[in-house]
């Protein structure tokens, strides 16, 4: 009775949080690698330290 | 982790996230833009010709009488 799976807050099931995080985790490793390169090459440019 | 996806809509936060992004993003470039040192566009500013004399103009002193 108390089994009530369906009905997250955000309304994904788990399969569906599960495919969205590693969507977003790609994403993420993704841009955060471009900002080092792009800090790097600023690094190179003039240094801020 | 994954389970944050259960508690926030992805809509929203892809949605907050981008717009939180975008208007820091534009915030640092405009402040890297006013800087003497980081602004890309034109380059540092002539330093200030304040004390610098040009020989083309007689200097003028004031007389005292």
């Amino acid at each position: 009775m108390a089994e009530e799976k369906r009905g997250s807050l955000s309304g994904l099931s788990e399969n569906e949080a599960r495919g969205f995080h590693s969507l977003f985790v790609t994403s993420f490793v993704g841009f955060t690698v471009i900002a080092i390169i792009a800090h790097f090459l600023v690094w190179q440019w003039r240094p801020w330290f | 982790m994954w389970r944050i996806w259960l508690l926030f809509d992805p809509r929203r936060a892809l949605i907050g996230l981008f717009t939180f992004l975008f208007v820091v993003a534009l915030v640092i470039h405009f402040i890297l833009l006013s800087t003497n040192k980081f602004n890309w566009l034109d380059g540092p500013t002539a330093a200030p010709t304040a004390m610098t004399l040009s020989s083309s103009q007689p200097l003028r002193v004031a007389s005292i009488d």
